[in-house]
């Protein structure tokens, strides 16, 4: 079992259904009951919006329907946030099936618990549900030309669907009119669902190939629904009014005599909260938001401010540097035999800090949730990546059981795991309880959404290496501090290390590399104070948008050291080795190991031009890393051109070149698309965004102070996939992974100065010049 | 009470003066397409048209536009295909598309002011206008395409009128 | 427009006790029985119109502050520092109006400043300008005042503390700073910068507001003529050759802004100069627009000076563009991006209407940075500046400090000029000025 099997196991056993998600699968085939589930779920939204309801339909499984016109509908459990998600899932059981791609529509479904775990993250959703859905789409295929070939009168052996028809000979039949005339029902058990023949790789018609996205006409003529586009007839609205500290503040009063004076103020809420999601929140509510807005400016709260109400972040990092440096903390994730003694016996040991500021989502869409009680169900109407996290929070915080809670979809305005924490769904829950279960629109405004951002926690990390006499690396070690995600929101789902602590995977993942250091240890350590202080969050790329920042600038620094190329360097490292073979990789998800990485640093040196001369104060970096999980590697060598203002200390970014190996390509213009966003996200982190928390909460508040990149910043970008039939990887963040690091090594190839501190400010460039100067 | 005309049509709207134009439109008026990023005229995700120039909905008040021409993302064109609407599916630009409304209604307000806008002019006028899921490449690619169609558009409707 | 000018006026009192109540006494002129509205031609009515339109004379004699009160019915709030004062009413209402005024009465009233019972008039009301205008202008401006619906309405009282007899008082500031008489054609000039001057000086008052005053709150027509005042907390900018923008206010550029309400090179007219333009000007022939900016061009030499203006909108095209073309780290900057940078970028050869050049605007190089200031927490209605078109409001969007951030960096990349300094606290005071968020918007 994969690692999300696992996690889906436990959640379906957690929920006392004991059924894992494949198990669900198998159970829905052909059961008559959920027929009536399916049909529901099309309340959700589709596409096109506002479609009539479909007619009955041939459901071979809970995946996918076909209906008599033809249509083919394919159901969704994935929050579509900008990948495009839908549609490339939807090609894979459409390919499999032999569909014709104009009937295809897809639905975004509810949290009915058939769906098993709904989570969108990770860059998980295609390698999810590659092997579900080519066995879905099998098994509606296997189907369609049976009855096919019994419409024709032609032995099935003798048939084929190609496009949308089952073809015998010079006879064939559409699918809409096999499920009209045949109405068919057959069903498959797990066992042969598994055992269907899947379509060789050579006959794929639509993975892979060019498609035009089926959600992107709305998106451009503004009628894509968004959470915070949802209605409900009667619906009030509310605004938070947040307390000073995200944990441990208690209201001491509240005086709304001002407030009063808004017209259309209702009254606010001091919200009671079991699940301790929003301790110490307010809402405001009132007829119209722009009211809610002022009167919740206008409403006076005193609160005693909890113990972190003074934490800075550098208080934080000094917290994580303490911890580095007790040994007994933290959970191994390698440790390998013989790595003291090859500190013990080195002939010279190197070390570097590393550090990274906060960082914010800054989601497009500021959060938001409609809450309401409708014939004894809280429904919760928001855009969410994970609602198999949140709906038992929701439910806690309401005090009901889990099954009167149902969350309904909507499109995200930008996840990047902002929406993996749920968060914001409680207070419009709690607002909406506390007026009897009429519906309460809840929406915070930037600088409420802001406030208690889950952050990117700043982190510190320590990166060593023993060299013996011949400067042969002998032993690495590579620590990391932040706050942890997982530790805080979902426990439960935490890894375990070899010296079976629990540790977060999200917060460490991308310093287990597939370097063969001889000897490694990897230590993940959480930051209480990081903890205590803020809610830390899941974003893009998690730890492998910092861990490559301290591993792979240090890789440079020591190949610099030893007066190698960083490229040969690499190379000599992803050798596919490793203790105990680790780095050879295992199939399905790491077929070929190591050196599928080594690929695709040689093919992106050859590209970038790697070893050409360049103009003065101008050069060139490159880091490589393997996407988001060793679990589930998506190899990735990443390239920048840079120019340094020696002046201002200002760095430019001219170019970025990727290359990258995530196996099997579904949508190649979607993952074109989320590659180039993922690198502009590492841009954007490595030279223009970045936080601090000051007086416990971020400093930053809104796009006065808050400088995402924009237009004018984007450089000239060059991205290769490697051509793979391997199973697919993720690609919705390892384009962030590399270019931090790729940045703070151009800088040094320009100017000679290392910066060990992302984002990289002017002023630390001037400061590094100024020190080099001097030196 | 409050008058103007919003995608071609007369409102008239009983709100108060300085409620921002961006709830207006959103929740008196229900049209959705107009989005809400950070209320503090700084990303463009609310940009609507003010007799023909992009305006930032979410800090102007219904007060100020009294009397005025809005059109929003809806109103751009009665298809939904504007010639930047066409170059927007055609490149597949949006991811999320959140913002995709407000970088469209100003990429319209661009190529009325510069119908073959040079790589500066788009930095200048759309880098006001925020895409947390990075589509810059895409927008500038489409725009230049919807620049390029309505050109020839115009030099075949010059030679149709002889 | 005259809404703060009489600060110092209660400083007139210091030449009262100077024994002048021969001068002060002036005799009621008796009341008429209501004047028959059909008395009066439609052409003269009409005629009457313009020179109401030129004089604004519905700016300041209807309410404006908690709704638009009655045109002309007076009861419009000007802010003094020694409290508030209220217009009266101008419609032909016998009781609470001039429906018992006789032509001759008002013709009083503009030419002397004394009312129709003999007592003087404050010069906010300013007959040191109307004092120019013809005979013939006034009865037109009877005719049409008098066809006007009487409203019956009597302002708030006034909260302008005299001390000693205002009779006095103003004859005292009378006798010292108002001259009597009627504008004197100028040879050396041809007939329409006469004709210009005429009504720049007379009916339309410039100087009310651009000509600085004294203590004493009277024009410092001697040595200062339009090098600019401040009114309702705004800069009314020099219309002589001190006006400090690159580009020289040139005759076109004049009329454009006086008549459109926006000078492409120099930007829109907000603040009380907005009603001017889309009120009033716009509704004038425009042969007399054309002589005040005739007028105007010629006080301010523009024709000497239009020479340098090629160069500076070749800069201005080239300053547009900082930091907005390429990649800049600085805070500012990318602040200036994100809220403005859309709406202000231009590019060569020269902006483009409706997009105001900030290289270029007026609020940019004045020696404070006012007017940047409550455009910014103002915005621009569309009925204000470009018609049609609306500039947002900042007021809840920018804090203090922001604003301060904004303006020194606009004075430092988009001018030649000194930085402005106490930049936060002017902010600050700048938002005073403006009574309420005119937004509700939230950071
Ligand atoms: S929401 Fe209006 S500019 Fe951001
Ligand atoms: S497409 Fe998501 S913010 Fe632009």
């Amino acid at each position: 079992m994969g690692k999300l099997e696992r996690i889906a196991a436990q959640q379906d056993r957690a929920a006392g259904r004991g059924l894992s998600r494949r198990g669900f699968v198998s159970a829905a085939v052909g059961s008559s009951f959920l027929f009536g589930f399916a049909r529901e779920s099309k309340a959700a939204q589709t596409y096109p919006l506002g479609a009539p309801l479909p007619p009955p339909e041939f459901e071979p499984n809970i995946w996918c329907s076909v209906a008599p016109d033809g249509t083919i509908n394919v159901n969704i459990i994935r929050a579509e946030m900008g990948q495009h998600i839908g549609t490339a899932l939807a090609r894979i059981i459409a390919d499999e099936m032999e569909a014709d791609w104009d009937k295809v529509k897809i639905t975004y479904v509810d949290t009915d618990p058939k769906w098993g775990l709904m989570i969108t993250g990770g860059s998980w959703s295609v390698w999810m549900t590659w092997d579900v859905f080519r066995q879905a789409g099998a098994a509606a295929r296997t189907i369609l030309v049976e009855e096919g070939a019994k419409l024709l009168g032609i032995p099935a052996s003798a048939c084929h669907a190609r496009n949308g028809k089952v073809t015998g000979g010079s006879y064939s039949i559409s699918f809409g009119d096999i499920v009209a005339k045949a109405k068919p029902t057959r069903s498959f058990t797990a066992d042969q669902m598994k055992s269907l023949p899947l379509k060789p790789a050579s006959e794929r018609r639509l993975i892979g190939k060019p498609v035009k996205s089926l959600d992107i006409p709305s998106k451009t003529n503004g009628t894509a629904i968004y959470g915070i586009d949802a209605k409900i007839d009667g619906m009030v609205y509310g605004r938070p009014k947040m307390p000073p500290t995200r944990y441990g503040s208690k209201v001491v009063s509240v005086d709304d005599s001002e407030a009063k004076k808004v017209p259309g103020y209702i009254r606010y809420i001091t919200l009671d909260d079991p699940s301790e999601t929003v301790p110490g929140w307010i809402v405001v509510l009132a007829k119209t938001y722009p009211a809610a807005i002022r009167a919740t400016d206008l409403l006076k709260v005193e609160w005693a401010a909890g113990k972190t109400a003074k934490v800075s972040e550098k208080q934080i990092q000094d917290r994580g540097r303490e911890l580095i440096a007790k040994s007994d903390v933290g959970t191994m994730i390698f440790n390998d035999k013989g790595v003291d003694e090859a500190f013990k016996g080195a002939h010279r040991v190197l070390e570097q800090e590393y550090t990274c500021a906060s960082v914010m989502h800054y989601q497009l869409e500021p959060m938001n949730a409609i809450a309401q009680l409708k014939n004894g169900t809280w429904e919760v109407h928001c855009g969410n990546q994970w609602q198999t996290l949140f709906l038992p929070v929701i439910a806690k915080a309401l005090g009901v059981p889990e099954a009167n809670v149902k969350m309904v979809s909507y499109l995200l305005g930008g996840g990047f795991g902002r929406r993996l924490n749920g968060d914001y769904a409680v207070p419009a829950a709690l607002a909406s309880k506390a007026i009897g279960g009429k519906p309460v629109k809840l929406i915070l405004t930037r600088s409420d959404d802001m406030q208690f951002d889950s952050i990117r926690s700043p982190s510190v990390q320590k990166v060593r290496v023993a060299l013996d006499e011949k400067n042969t690396i002998v032993g690495f070690e590579h620590h990391a501090t932040a706050g942890w995600p997982t530790e805080v929101m979902a426990g439960a789902f935490m890894e375990k290390g070899v010296d079976g602590k629990p540790y977060d995977q999200f917060a460490i993942a991308g310093a287990d590399s597939w370097y063969d250091f001889g000897t490694m240890r990897v230590r993940a350590i959480s930051n209480d104070l990081a903890k205590e202080t803020f809610r830390p969050g899941w974003l893009r790329s998690v730890s492998a948008g910092w861990t490559p920042w301290a591993q792979e600038c240090f890789i440079d620094e020591l190949a610099h050291d030893l007066g190698k190329d960083p490229v040969a360097f690499r190379l000599a490292l992803l050798n596919g080795e490793g203790p105990e073979g680790r780095n050879k990789g295992k199939a399905p998800d790491s077929n070929g190991g190591a050196l599928r990485q080594a690929a695709v640093v040689k093919r992106l040196a050859e590209k970038a031009g790697w070893g050409t001369s360049l103009p003065k104060d101008t050069g060139l970096g490159m880091a490589t890393t393997f996407g988001q999980e060793r679990g589930m590697p998506t190899w990735t060598a990443g390239a920048v051109q840079v120019h340094v203002d020696r002046a201002t200390g200002v760095v430019t970014c001219q170019k970025i070149w990727l290359v990258l190996d995530a196996g099997t390509i579904v949508d190649p213009d979607g993952a074109l698309a989320q590659t180039e966003g993922g690198a502009l996200w590492g841009l954007s982190m490595a030279l223009c965004e970045g936080s601090e928390i000051e007086d416990g909460v971020c400093r930053d508040r809104n796009l006065d102070t808050y400088t995402p990149l924009r237009m004018p910043d984007v450089p000239e970008m060059d991205i290769e996939f490697v051509d793979s039939t391997e199973k697919p990887m993720g690609l919705g963040e390892p384009g962030v992974t590399t270019i931090g690091a790729a940045i703070g090594n151009a800088i040094f190839n320009a100017v000679g100065i290392r910066l060990r501190h992302m984002p990289v400010r002017p002023e630390d460039v001037l400061a590094a010049l100024k020190a080099k100067g001097a030196a | 009470m409050i008058k103007f005309k919003l995608n071609g049509r007369d409102v008239s709207l009983d709100v108060p003066e300085d409620t921002p134009l961006l709830w207006a439109i959103r929740d008196d008026l229900g049209l959705t397409g107009t989005k809400f990023g950070c209320g503090v005229g700084q990303c463009g995700a609310c940009t609507v048209h003010v007799g023909g120039r992009a305006t930032r909905s979410c800090v102007t008040p219904v007060s100020a536009i009294e009397g005025a021409d809005v059109t929003t993302i809806e109103g751009l064109d009665p298809e939904g295909r504007h010639p930047l609407q066409d170059a927007w599916q055609e490149i597949q630009v949006p991811q999320c598309g959140y913002c995709q409304s407000g970088q469209i209604m100003q990429a319209a307000s661009l190529l009325r002011d510069y119908p073959d806008p040079t790589d500066e002019d788009i930095d200048g006028v759309m880098g006001g206008s925020l895409c947390r899921c990075m589509t810059y490449i895409r927008i500038r690619k489409a725009i230049k395409e919807a620049a390029a169609a309505m050109k020839s558009a115009r030099t075949e409707g010059d030679s149709s009128n002889g | 427009m005259i809404k703060r000018i009489l600060t110092g006026v209660v400083g007139a009192g210091v030449v009262g006790g100077l024994g002048f109540l021969w001068y002060a006494w002036w005799p009621a002129i008796p009341k008429i029985a209501p004047v028959q509205p059909g008395q009066f031609s439609a052409e003269k009515i009409e005629r009457g119109r313009i020179v109401a339109a030129e004089s604004y004379c519905v700016e300041c004699h209807t309410r404006q502050d908690g709704g638009t009160g009655p045109e002309l019915a007076g009861d419009y709030r000007m802010q003094t520092p020694f409290g508030d004062i209220f217009s009266s009413n101008i419609t032909p209402d016998p009781e609470t109006g001039i429906g018992n005024w006789s032509e001759e009465a008002l013709r009083r009233a503009l030419h002397y400043g004394v009312s129709r019972d003999g007592s003087h008039l404050l010069p906010a009301f300013v007959y040191d300008h109307f004092t120019k205008m013809t005979d013939a202008d006034i009865s037109d401006l009877y005719a049409w005042i008098m066809t006007r619906p009487a409203v019956h309405m009597t302002h708030r009282p006034n909260g302008f503390p005299l001390s000693i007899s205002p009779r006095i008082t103003l004859a005292a500031w009378k006798l010292v700073f108002f001259t009597p008489g009627l504008y004197k054609q100028d040879p050396s000039h041809d007939a329409q910068w006469n004709r210009g001057a005429y009504l720049a000086e007379g009916a339309a008052h410039c100087g009310a507001c651009h000509t600085p005053r004294n203590l004493a709150g009277a024009e410092k027509v001697a040595n200062h003529e339009y090098d600019g005042g401040v009114v309702d907390g705004w800069i009314a900018p020099p219309l002589n050759q001190n006006n400090p923008t690159p580009v020289v206010w040139t005759e076109d550029e004049l009329y454009q802004y006086l008549r459109n309400g926006v000078a492409p090179l120099h930007g829109p007219a907000g603040g009380p100069m907005s009603p001017v333009a889309h009120d009033f000007l716009a509704t004038v022939p425009e042969s007399d627009v054309h002589a005040i900016a005739y007028f105007f061009a010629d006080k301010a030499h523009a024709a000497e000076r239009v020479a340098g203006d090629k160069a500076a909108i070749a800069q201005a095209m080239t300053d547009s563009k900082k930091d907005l073309v390429g990649f800049s780290t600085d805070p500012d900057a990318r602040l200036y991006q994100g809220a403005c940078g859309a709406c202000h970028y231009n590019a060569a050869p020269a902006p483009v209407l409706g997009r105001p050049e900030l290289a270029l605007n007026n609020a940019l190089w004045l020696n404070e940075p006012t007017n940047l200031y409550l455009v910014m927490l103002r915005g621009l209605t569309a009925k204000e500046g470009q018609s049609g078109v609306a500039m947002p409001s900042f007021y809840n969007a920018l804090s203090d400090h922001d604003m301060a951030r904004l303006a020194a960096y606009l004075r430092r990349t988009r001018t030649t000029l000194p930085p402005w300094t106490d930049l936060e606290k002017k902010a600050a005071d700048a938002r005073k000025l403006v009574e309420e968020p005119p937004v509700n918007s939230s950071h």
